[in-house]
């Protein structure tokens, strides 16, 4: 839910609930002062029906007394204490009753006790509660329909740094260039502040990035000299005549390990290289003449895993470092090759918006999410366990987008340009 | 041959003057640019083997320097920087060919041998060893006038073996030597073994002679 509808939501029905109790209590006020004024209206009325009846020794009629109705009846000895009652009349006109309040009293007329009730009609307050419960649901309606203006105009326009900034920390990129400082937010402190940090925290990150890629480059330039050193011992020490076989069979291992290491190093190097972007090669690529190429420089090792290559291409150029798209190639048909079968067979596609490369494979799928991380490798892989990581990044540098997918049998890894 | 090792690692100096120097091979040393400008303003080098990093400098200034006395010797620079950019402005400076660390001393001394004989002969480039006689230009063998068909990696091998003769040269520098810039495979032993078993069966055949001894476990020999 955005914050906007949230909020609107709040302060509608918090108003809605403050409308609704200020209603009633303008009710209640109005219903107690109009009884109240009834109410010294009827004890007037009623003091002079009393002395109309001492003075005159008779009832008085109807149209003595203007709109005040009473009536008479006849209680013997009863005495019943004047006091106030609701009650309601039929209209003479149909089958309406209008509400009404009455007092009901005694009057001794000629040694007999009579109930004497005087009734008034309520109308005239009830008009008053319609008038003010219709003016309370006014002013609700007027008040949502201000509040939805106010949201959608005004909140809209003072939230549009936040909506920038938003976007910004969504866009941000540890190797990409620095943006331009959202000006809008100028006005309002919290976005201010919030600009400010935002900055602050994109500077520090890529402060931190660039010195732990800086690390990265200096440290494997720093390894390459000690496996300098260790191949040319080797180099050396197996001219030597009088080793044994043990001992050869020893050093042919320490040649693969620091053979790895130097691997290794060269991969970490690369990644460092993508990152930083600086590669000057570039040029425009026909990919399906590099992909022919490919095959050719892989032609013993297909022959002897026998696999059978399918390449359907369409003619597609980039505008791409040579070198690195040399080794995007490289990295995904070696993969394909590498995990394939003995006999197995590879398709390899390429149009104007893809290129996918097909290998039949082990028959369960591969992590998604965890196959083009470092070092995520798979028990039987023999490689740096790094290229996949390279082949994503070059991707990623010149905004393609690698992903895998698993179509028994077919492990799947397409670019898409 | 007269080298300069313009290296400041002196274990691996150690090394490469070990590997390098024989029969008709002197060696010389320096640790930073100063003794190398020394040296190599006083005498003449038929190549210089010439690291980029140093501690009183870089090896591109001594590459400038080279230049300047229009010095004939072939340069080549050994770097644990494998830059595109670095590797282009040496080779633009005049570096003749560009090593990357870490390396074999056998391709060390397969390039610098093919430095030399582009420098020094002119025109006839032949390299001769025993029968077998190479057109390096057109990339021909022929043993005793006949022509022997190699393909392309038994060629590239057959001169390797040529320039480290006498030596043992490891299953891993053949491998790296082949497949240079390219994959390598845990399978890419075993084509080595096919390329050289057929690099062998054609030289016999031949020459009646074998010039490869295997030496167990660890690689061959070019006798």
């Amino acid at each position: 839910m955005k914050l906007l509808s949230k909020y609107t939501w709040v302060s509608l029905s918090v108003s809605l609930v403050i409308f609704i109790i200020g209603g009633f209590i303008y009710f209640e006020a109005i219903s107690y002062l109009s009884d109240q004024q009834l109410d010294r209206d009827l004890t007037e009325e009623y003091a002079e029906k009393v002395s109309f009846i001492d003075v005159h020794q008779r009832f008085p009629k109807p149209f003595e007394f203007d709109s005040y109705e009473a009536e008479f009846k006849s209680i013997g000895q009863a005495y019943e204490a004047p006091h106030f009652v609701d009650t309601t009349i039929t209209a003479h006109s149909g089958n309406k009753t209008i509400s009404c309040r009455a007092i009901i009293g005694t009057v001794r007329f000629k040694g007999i006790n009579y109930l004497m009730t005087i009734t008034e009609s309520k109308e005239a307050a009830r008009t008053l509660i319609q008038l003010v419960s219709a003016i309370t649901l006014i002013l609700i309606v007027l008040l949502f329909l201000a509040l939805f203006v106010t949201n959608r105009l005004v909140f809209k326009r003072i939230w549009q740094p936040f909506y920038k900034l938003l976007e910004r920390l969504k866009d941000f990129s540890l190797t990409g260039e620095a943006k331009q400082p959202v000006r809008a937010s100028a006005k309002i402190d919290e976005f201010k502040e919030l600009n400010h940090a935002i900055e602050l925290m994109e500077e520090k990150a890529r402060d931190e990035y660039q010195s732990l890629r800086s690390f990265t480059e200096n440290a494997s330039h720093e390894m390459m000299t000690p496996v300098a050193i260790i191949n040319s011992k080797l180099d050396n020490l197996i001219q030597d005549e009088s080793l044994s076989n043990t001992q050869l069979g020893q050093l042919e291992d320490i040649y693969s390990a620091s053979r790895r290491l130097s691997q290794l190093n060269q991969s970490l190097l690369l990644l460092v290289k993508i990152d930083n972007g600086l590669m000057h090669d570039v040029a425009e690529i026909d990919l399906s003449a590099c992909l022919k190429n490919k095959i050719k420089q892989f032609e013993d090792i297909l022959q002897s895993k026998n696999i059978t290559v399918n390449l359907n291409c369409l003619p597609k150029k980039i505008k791409a470092s040579i070198y690195l798209i040399d080794i995007l190639l490289s990295n995904l048909i070696s993969n394909a090759i590498r995990h394939n079968l003995k006999g197995g067979e590879i398709t390899i596609m390429l149009d104007e918006h893809m290129l996918s490369i097909e290998n039949t494979g082990s028959g369960e799928s591969l992590d998604t999410h965890k196959i083009f991380e470092r070092f995520q490798k798979h028990p039987a892989s023999e490689g740096t366990a790094l290229g996949l990581t390279i082949a994503r990044n070059i991707c990623l540098s010149y905004g393609f987008k690698l992903e895998y997918q698993f179509a028994p049998p077919y492990h799947r890894f397409y670019v898409l340009f | 041959m007269k080298l300069l090792i313009i290296e400041d690692e002196e274990v691996l100096v150690d090394s490469i003057k070990t590997y390098l120097t024989e029969e008709g091979n002197i060696c010389e040393v320096a640790n930073d640019v100063k003794s190398a400008t020394e040296k190599i303003s006083l005498y003449e080098y038929d190549a210089i083997i010439l690291d980029i990093g140093l501690p009183d400098g870089t090896g591109l200034e001594i590459l400038n320097f080279v230049k300047m006395l229009r010095k004939d010797g072939g340069i080549i620079i050994i770097s644990a920087r494998d830059a595109l950019d670095d590797r282009l402005t040496a080779l633009n400076l005049g570096a003749d060919d560009y090593l990357i660390k870490p390396f074999h001393l056998a391709e060390l001394k397969a390039r610098i041998l093919a430095i030399y004989r582009r420098k020094s002969f002119k025109g006839q480039n032949l390299l001769t060893y025993d029968r077998i006689e190479i057109d390096l230009d057109r990339r021909e063998v022929r043993i005793e006038g006949r022509l022997l068909i190699l393909t392309k990696k038994e060629y590239d091998m057959l001169l390797y073996f040529i320039a480290n003769k006498g030596k043992v040269i490891s299953h891993n520098a053949l491998v790296d030597h082949l497949w240079r810039d390219e994959i390598t495979w845990a399978e890419s032993f075993d084509f080595l073994y096919t390329h050289i078993k057929n690099l062998r069966k054609k030289l016999s055949e031949a020459t009646s002679k074998d010039y490869l001894s295997s030496v167990y476990g660890i690689g061959y020999k070019f006798i």
